[in-house]
């Protein structure tokens, strides 16, 4: 089994997290940043819903973009290793390399949920998160969100060469992901275009699922915009698909090594 | 006969360990360059083979040919008896891999770098610990096991990175100029453990550098110039070929000296004030023959030819036929 491998990639992601303090504070500030300054600035504008309304609106939102910058930089990193020569030590280790593609899935949303779970306690002390919060779709959320922002970034990774494109990455693909999506104000709202474009960002249904979970039925301002089911069918339908052709795109082997793994064949 | 080792393999795409590495017509092409032309190898178990040529030859390219990591525009090769297009993890499985740059993670300290490398071939942890062990005791950083990467010398770095390479003890090890900016007394214990290796172990190795002089102890070397192989043979015998000695002359105006010589020794290979002639083995007193020609020239040397000469001569473009069959 491959189990010793993906765990090796994994835990050196956990080390490198721990050992990056700037981006381990980052992971923690930005979202409060978020949180605080764009939850009080907004939040006047919408007094009208009641004190703290906006701010608990907000509260799935941050979450999943903890998760998406979590994830996709652990995934982006495969970026530096090209670089720094160790993705040679992991191309040159005898698995298959669609392995390596997906061990690096699993590390971005091993790293994100450990984030995004230490966020959830803070949220969780002050009374952002209360009882009433669903324990089963809220898991369902935070693992869905990490699978579909792990794969994109890998998505990404695969056709990303060198360092100087990461800027670009950040503003064509994290920014517009998270904005596009239903993280800072309802989906519905929105002009129809922008409203088509939210629509096919996968993000969308992780942020929308963990509305479900955390804002449940008596939403404050407004609740989730599609359904429980619709959003893990797209979460889910995404990760496979973007995960399939990261593993095809990345795989040196003849394809043939691909098409034995989905027989199940050794 | 002697019986060479691992034969105690039996899974039906192995055929057998006559040859470590063998390569048919590899060839790589990127868009309108050719890398790699047509090489073609035979290496038996065991063999400390060379591959030798300057910058851009196509040494390292041939190097992540055979070790899986890229893909060849065609031929084909086995490598520990695997089929490197179709087994490519069977041959990473088998053999170990030193890059022209280190692939260490600076985060990492140096027993998590061993640990890491270990895991990523499912070495057990107790193994794996325990072989760290004494590889970070021979390479002499045992004293640095808990310290970052980031912070090792470049020696250090290099010892780390062969040290991590052969934690698997693998059967076929690819150097890729493992020398590359080191200096003495460090590329010396590099070139000691890998003497060990292929004493104790029976490992084969192939070595792709361009300081030919670390070459010298190869059972077997091949030239590439250009993506294309244009000789082989064993050192000794190849230096041989070439003449034993050389004579070197310098100086700001060489043409009278060269003219006097050029018909008893043959053409010369000149650089600027520079000349080298072949010196064939019959004795020859070159200042005596040369007589006052030698007035115009700053040294006269005889010295031992050695594989760098065999290599000068051969990629000359005029000269280089007759040297290497």
């Amino acid at each position: 089994m491959m189990l010793l491998p993906v765990w090796a990639v994994i835990r050196r992601d956990l080390v490198r997290m721990v050992r990056q303090r700037g981006r381990l504070l980052s992971a923690f500030v930005r979202p409060l940043i978020w949180f605080v300054v764009i939850g009080s600035g907004i939040g006047v504008l919408l007094e009208p819903a009641g004190p703290g309304a906006y701010h608990r609106y907000l509260v799935p939102g941050v979450v999943a973009m903890t998760i998406l910058f979590g994830s996709m930089l652990v995934a982006l990193s495969v970026v530096y290793d090209k670089e720094f020569g160790v993705m040679r030590l992991l191309i040159t280790a005898p698995l298959p390399h669609y392995w390596i593609v997906l061990a690096k899935i699993v590390s971005g949303v091993v790293t994100a949920l450990v984030q995004a779970g230490v966020l959830l306690l803070f949220f969780f002390i002050f009374g952002f998160v209360t009882e009433q919060t669903s324990v089963s779709l809220l898991l369902a959320g935070l693992v869905g969100t990490a699978l579909t922002c792990a794969t994109l970034g890998m998505l990404v990774a695969v056709w990303t060469s060198t360092l100087d494109n990461f800027a670009v990455v950040m503003n064509f693909v994290i920014f517009p992901v998270f904005f596009l999506s239903g993280a800072l104000y309802p989906v519905k709202g929105l002009p129809d275009a922008l409203r088509l474009v939210a629509m096919i960002n996968p993000f969308t249904y992780g942020v929308d699922l963990l509305k479900h979970a955390i804002l449940g039925v008596e939403a404050p301002i407004a609740g989730a915009d599609f359904g429980v089911a619709t959003d893990i069918a797209v979460l889910c339908g995404f990760t496979l698909l973007a995960g399939f052709i990261a593993c095809l795109r990345f795989s040196h082997e003849e394809r043939a090594g691909l098409h034995e793994f989905l027989r199940g064949r050794k | 006969m002697v019986t060479s080792s691992a034969s105690d393999r039996s899974e039906a795409d192995y055929d057998g360990p006559a040859l470590a590495i063998r390569a048919e017509a590899l060839s790589k092409v990127y868009g309108r360059t050719t890398a790699l032309h047509e090489l073609s190898l035979e290496i038996p178990e065991g063999q400390f083979f060379g591959l030798l040529g300057p910058n851009g030859s196509g040494k390292t390219t041939a190097i992540h040919l055979l070790t899986t990591l890229i893909r060849p525009t065609s031929g084909q090769a086995r490598v520990a008896g695997y089929d490197i297009l179709r087994k490519g993890v069977a041959v990473r499985g088998e053999i170990g891999l030193v890059f022209q740059e280190p692939a260490l993670d600076p985060n990492l300290s140096v027993e998590e770098t061993l640990e890491f490398a270990g895991a990523l071939r499912s070495l057990p942890k107790q193994l794996c610990r325990q072989r760290s062990d004494e590889l970070l005791e021979l390479f002499e950083i045992g004293h640095k096991r808990a310290e970052r990467v980031a912070i090792l010398s470049g020696g250090m770095k290099r010892a780390l990175d062969l040290a991590r390479s052969v934690l698997h003890r693998p059967r076929i090890l690819f150097l890729d100029e493992p020398t590359l900016g080191l200096d003495l007394p460090n590329r010396r214990k590099i070139w000691d453990y890998i003497g060990r290796l292929r004493r104790e172990r029976g490992t084969t190795v192939l070595l792709s550098t361009h300081y030919l002089e670390e070459a010298e102890d190869c059972d077997r070397v091949s030239f590439l110039a250009n993506g294309k192989m244009i000789g082989s043979g064993r050192p000794y015998e190849l230096v041989a070929g070439l003449g034993n000695q050389i004579v070197e002359l310098e100086g700001e105006n060489l043409d009278r000296a060269l003219a006097l010589l050029s018909p008893r020794l043959g053409p010369c290979l000149r650089a600027g004030e520079r000349a080298l002639f072949r010196l064939p083995d019959e004795p020859l007193d070159v200042e005596g023959f040369l007589g006052e020609a030698v007035d115009g020239l700053r040294s006269v040397r005889k010295r031992r030819s050695t594989l760098s000469d065999v290599f000068l001569w051969a990629t000359h473009p005029d000269l280089g036929e007759d040297i290497l069959r």
